[in-house]
């Protein structure tokens, strides 16, 4: 099973992407930007290098701490299309995707002010808040087996998207591309089927006919495998 | 291909069949990555808390660094991208009240409190604390009412933060600084209603209605431009039977965005008429749609 294929990369966004041809599959390697407008094609290809965008969601969140609508609208429009995208690749449905998007965000603007910039980065922190809902949603509102169905049937064919003409996305596309090849493709294949397919190890295990804890090594070998290479500390 | 892979790091052997056994056998941090992935059950989830927060210092720091660095790897690797509705940062925002368990307690907010109140683990953010504290609420509301809308009676403010995000665009923050609360004012008002009224020539025009905020946001969807030379002009229809208030103009552009209409105690009514460019002193034409305000 290929989990992962460079496709060809475009030399810049399709402007219109619509359900048919973006299925919630796509991996993209974009870097966050702001949500493109179906008008603001080019221009709005500005994209923060991560440091700058960190530093900008981190005082956000500050922001939101203290009940600022403004930035609760910001972070909002910078951050939704990750979430969302998200959602829509472990749920698949559009509403279920949505109600998840919706509580996310709900719980960003009630506990930002746990958010410690200490202890990871703001993406990493909404990205966490984020996959746990979806796990679940997922887990509750659908049995393993449509999971393993759908995932599988959203995953024939994941193509990287687009990426950024930015120089510090292509590199951190680039960087991503690599670490991910250091993995197995076993290894791969367990994290995304428990990443995207928000099954358990168990889950995993019965899917790949595997030994429960041969699965928990690959997973657990498989992550550190990716952030040695991503040079995360 | 690789069950081989397995033993490479020679410690596929270390794994257990269960979580319990895992924690039995003193492989807890070896349980990080797993943890950080949601690859186990919300039972697995919450023994591995417990043993956390009482295991010895080192172990629990390690775990915590571990999960901290998957998390990290995995923000950064499994990027997807979808954009939302237009409408559901509008939707989001209409749930804020009911909601917030308010911060306004804590203005220095930033500060982290990760370990807070819920789970054992000092792990950030993981559980919504249903809203708790009504005093504290009840100092946000008043707080909003002081926010309102100032004196000025800004009539058909268009533009507002969620049609400027379904706008997307650069820049749109700073804007939006300004411009977010007239309509986020009515989106979150408690007593917030919707209705829904269809427009003669097609689409139909959306409100939603709050009496506390004396105001009505509009919103037009599949309305056709109106015809050259002509706009849109809405009116409040008084209670008392007085000739109608203009409520501003809508031309083909204002027509995608929200419009806040303020000061809607009186009114019995919201019309929208088609008028000559800039606007009639009073409705000249029938109305193409009317909404009841029941207030």
């Amino acid at each position: 099973m290929t989990l992962l294929k460079a496709g060809p990369r475009q030399a810049s966004r399709s402007p219109h992407r619509t359900a048919q041809d973006s299925p919630p599959g796509d991996l993209c390697l974009d870097l966050m930007e702001t949500p493109n407008a179906p008008n603001s094609e080019g221009s709005a290809a500005v994209t923060d290098p991560p440091a700058d965008l960190s530093q900008r969601l981190s005082v956000l969140l500050a922001g939101i701490a203290r009940g600022d609508q403004a930035a609760f609208a910001e972070f909002y429009q910078l951050t939704s299309r990750r979430v969302f995208g998200m959602a829509r690749r472990v749920l698949i449905d559009p509403e279920l995707s949505e109600d998840t998007t919706q509580e996310v965000f709900l719980q960003v603007w009630q506990n930002a002010a746990k958010f410690d910039p200490q202890a990871g980065s703001p993406l990493s922190w909404l990205m966490t808040i984020s996959h746990r809902r979806a796990v679940d949603k997922v887990r509750s509102s659908q049995s393993s087996t449509d999971r393993e169905a759908k995932y599988g049937a959203s995953t024939q064919d994941i193509d990287h998207d687009s990426v950024s003409d930015e120089v510090g996305s292509r590199l951190e596309a680039e960087a991503v591309v690599r670490c991910l090849g250091t993995l197995t493709e076993t290894q791969q294949e367990s994290v995304r089927l428990a990443y995207y397919g928000g099954l358990t190890y168990r889950e995993v295990a019965e899917r790949l006919n595997a030994a429960v804890p041969t699965i928990k090594s690959r997973i657990r070998d498989g992550l550190i495998r990716l952030k040695t290479c991503l040079g995360v500390s | 291909m690789s069950d081989m892979d397995e033993g490479r790091n020679g410690r596929s052997g270390s794994f257990g069949d269960t979580v319990a056994m895992d924690l039995a056998s003193g492989h807890a941090v070896d349980l990080a990555e797993l943890y950080a992935l949601d690859a186990v059950t919300a039972q697995e989830r919450d023994a591995i808390d417990l043993y956390i927060a009482s295991a010895p210092e080192a172990e629990r720091l390690a775990f915590l660094a571990r999960v901290r660095q998957s998390r990290e790897a995995l923000a950064r690797t499994f990027r997807v991208e979808e954009e939302p509705p237009a409408d559901l940062f509008e939707r989001i925002v209409a749930q804020l009240p009911a909601q917030i368990p308010g911060q306004e307690g804590q203005p220095g907010g930033g500060a982290p409190a990760p370990a807070a109140r819920t789970g054992p683990v000092p792990q950030q953010g993981m559980t919504v604390e249903p809203g708790a504290q009504d005093e504290l609420a009840q100092a946000r509301k008043r707080r909003e009412q002081r926010r309102g809308p100032s004196g000025t009676r800004r009539w058909l403010v268009g533009v507002a933060a969620a049609a400027a995000i379904a706008l997307g665009g650069v820049g749109v923050g700073a804007y939006l600084a300004d411009q977010a609360d007239p309509v986020n004012q009515v989106a979150r008002a408690a007593d917030l209603r919707e209705a829904s009224v269809n427009v003669a020539g097609g689409g139909k025009a959306t409100l939603m209605i709050s009496a506390s905020k004396d105001a009505a946001v509009v919103k037009m969807s599949g309305v056709p431009a109106p015809p050259a030379g002509k706009v849109y002009q809405m009116w409040l229809i008084p209670k008392d039977g007085s000739a109608p208030v203009s409520q501003g103009l809508m031309d083909e552009q204002a027509l995608s965005r929200p419009a806040v209409v303020q000061g809607i105690h009186s009114a019995a009514s919201l019309g929208i008429t088609v008028e000559p460019a800039g606007g009639s002193k009073a409705p000249t034409q029938p109305t193409v749609a009317a909404a009841p305000l029941g207030a």
